[in-house]
């Protein structure tokens, strides 16, 4: 098990680095930070002391070491629009993120996960069927179709929600049922699959001859044991609230990290760049590292397999 | 049921694609002012027109006709590149497979839409560097998916018999293995293919990707945030069509997949 952690652990490390000096070479690709973002009129001499001063002078290796360096220590620079520290900027908006994304895994467990479990026991019923239609439909119905259509009912026609930005309850409700709506269909349908499977084992036909409530079979027996992969899978698909934040933050002006990312590339501010993606894919990685060690645990299977 | 739906409704939008200069009598490009915003049903303009007065219904075909031809584009190139990976990751052992699987890591590392949306930030707006971006941040699934089945299918027996028979390699890998491995091939390219078109709308939603005036379903979203308040049809009927397509391709794919390799999760 030790052994198992520590190459995870060695891998999630490497993977981190190598993401950091990809998230490096896309910009860099991009070609001089300062000419894209600098006014098109601007002066020769300006854009040099402007280079100099941001260190874009120096020889790209140079660079990278010293974006490397500054981004253990958490510094990735300073944002060219805002003339602040990029990831102070980031952090700023990772509550706002969190609030959302978070508002949208409690609605999936609260909604999604019930409802898989029910179209599972009551399998080719209407209730499953209706269920099915729904996943689907959540799955083909693109987010921010979903959220504008939603903005012209509740917040255009009806005046129940306000359209967008950060507030009361009223604001979270349709960024977090459209964040949501993909995943929460996804989770769903994996639900019922993982009940499906487990209500067709050998340790539920015994159960049932036994005499146990249909109630304490589901219950006890098949949603203990779907539980493995519903939780593995959730927790790997959660990552993705991350980008489908990147979309559902800019149609409501949520003030979040997504918006931020889109403003700071349709700025081409390149520092700010650098910090956001650098961001997300690090916490992302470390969800996937987590939910990882949480299934080797669960399921020593797992662990010598790797 | 939903064999025949994904079926209907896929081949409807691919229709409605390829007949789009003949079922829209109007030009999707052509502004008339004086009939700006006109909602659906107005006389020569079944679903309306937009603030430039252009025909709804033109720029939605032939909207349809970019979605289709993105998706498709993105699909063969990551088919290609992504599963020829995966075929020498899966078959050569030693460090390419080791090199090559970091990479899938690394790109697994960041959630695919952002990852398409910085390339397409970077490497430029445009139908070509869509393409070239969702391409970019899609070719891991295949390249995954094929490892895991040609790294099952190589013990096979009747490799095995090639091999002692004295097949060459390239042969083995080429005639023996990827046959048996299509399949999955198939059904990735299906389940992928909605997930590119939706990306590449989102991508061009948010102001990268295609660009106005060409008639993009995501661009034309984008539009229509301005309108909300007096012109509904802008944003209903593109998203419609998007949410109609996707629809249509996942219902296909998972119908594909049922049939073709039940165990495989994407």
């Amino acid at each position: 098990m030790r052994a198992w952690i520590a190459a995870r652990l060695a891998q999630t490390v490497l993977v981190v680095v190598l993401s950091l000096t990809a998230v490096f070479g896309m910009v860099r690709l991009a070609g001089d930070p300062v000419l894209l973002f600098m006014p098109m009129d601007i002066q020769a001499k300006d854009v040099n002391e402007y280079r100099q001063r941001l260190g874009f002078n120096d020889p790209v290796l140079v660079q990278y070491a010293r974006f490397m360096q500054g981004a253990v220590r958490g510094d990735f620079g300073e944002s060219l629009r805002y003339r602040r520290d990029a990831l102070g900027l980031v952090l700023e908006r990772l509550p706002a993120t969190l609030l959302l994304a978070g508002t949208a895994m409690l609605l999936t467990l609260t909604v999604a996960v019930p409802l898989g479990v029910v179209t599972a026991v009551r399998r080719d019923r209407a209730v499953d069927h209706a269920g099915t239609v729904l996943t689907v439909l959540g799955q083909a119905i693109p987010g921010f179709w979903l959220g504008l259509m939603l903005i012209y009912v509740f917040a255009v026609q009806l005046r129940w929600l306000p359209t967008g930005g950060m507030g009361g309850l009223a604001h979270l409700v349709m960024p977090s049922i459209v964040l949501a709506a993909f995943y929460a269909a996804r989770v769903a349908r994996l639900t019922r699959s993982a009940v499906l499977d487990a209500l067709g084992e050998d340790y539920v036909l015994t159960a049932r001859a036994k005499g146990l409530a249909e109630r304490r079979v589901v219950g006890k027996h098949a949603l203990r044991n779907s539980a493995i992969p519903i939780v593995t899978l959730a927790g790997l698909e959660a990552g993705q609230l991350l980008g489908g934040a990147v979309v559902t933050e800019t149609i409501f002006a949520w003030p979040g990290l997504g918006r931020l990312t889109v403003q700071a590339l349709l700025n081409r501010d390149f520092p700010l760049v650098m910090a956001a993606v650098s961001f997300t894919s690090i916490v992302y990685t470390l969800m996937n590292l987590v939910v990882d060690l949480l299934y080797g645990w669960l399921d020593p299977r797992v662990r010598s397999r790797a | 049921m939903k064999k025949w739906l994904g079926l209907a409704l896929t081949v409807g939008v691919v229709v409605a694609a390829l007949t789009a200069p003949w079922l829209a009598a109007i030009d999707p490009m052509v502004t008339d002012f004086a009939s700006s915003l006109k909602p659906p049903g107005s006389p020569g303009h079944p679903l309306g027109t937009d603030q430039l007065g252009r025909d709804l219904l033109a720029r939605v075909l032939y909207g349809a006709r970019l979605a289709l031809f993105i998706g498709a584009c993105t699909v063969a190139v990551t088919a290609v590149v992504g599963g020829l990976l995966g075929l020498v990751s899966g078959f050569v052992e030693g460090w390419p497979a080791t090199a090559i699987m970091r990479l899938a890591d690394v790109q697994l590392s960041f959630p695919f839409i952002l990852l398409a949306l910085t390339i397409n930030a970077i490497v430029g707006l445009g139908l070509r560097n869509i393409i070239l971006s969702l391409s970019a941040a899609g070719w891991v699934v295949y390249a995954r998916v094929v490892r895991g089945e040609v790294l099952s299918v190589k013990q096979r027996d009747y490799v095995h018999a090639a091999a002692a028979l004295g097949v060459g390699r390239p042969r083995l890998l080429f005639r023996h293995v990827l046959p048996n491995v299509a399949p999955s091939i198939v059904v990735v390219a299906s389940l992928q293919f909605s997930q590119f078109v939706v990306a590449e709308a989102a991508i061009s939603f948010l102001g990268f990707g295609v660009q106005p005036p060409t008639p993009a379903w995501g661009s034309m979203l984008s539009e229509s945030r301005d309108f909300l308040y007096v012109a509904w049809w802008l944003a209903a009927f593109p998203g419609a069509a998007l949410a109609l397509t996707a629809l249509g391709v996942n219902l296909l794919g998972d119908w594909l997949r049922d049939t073709l390799d039940p165990k495989l999760r994407v």
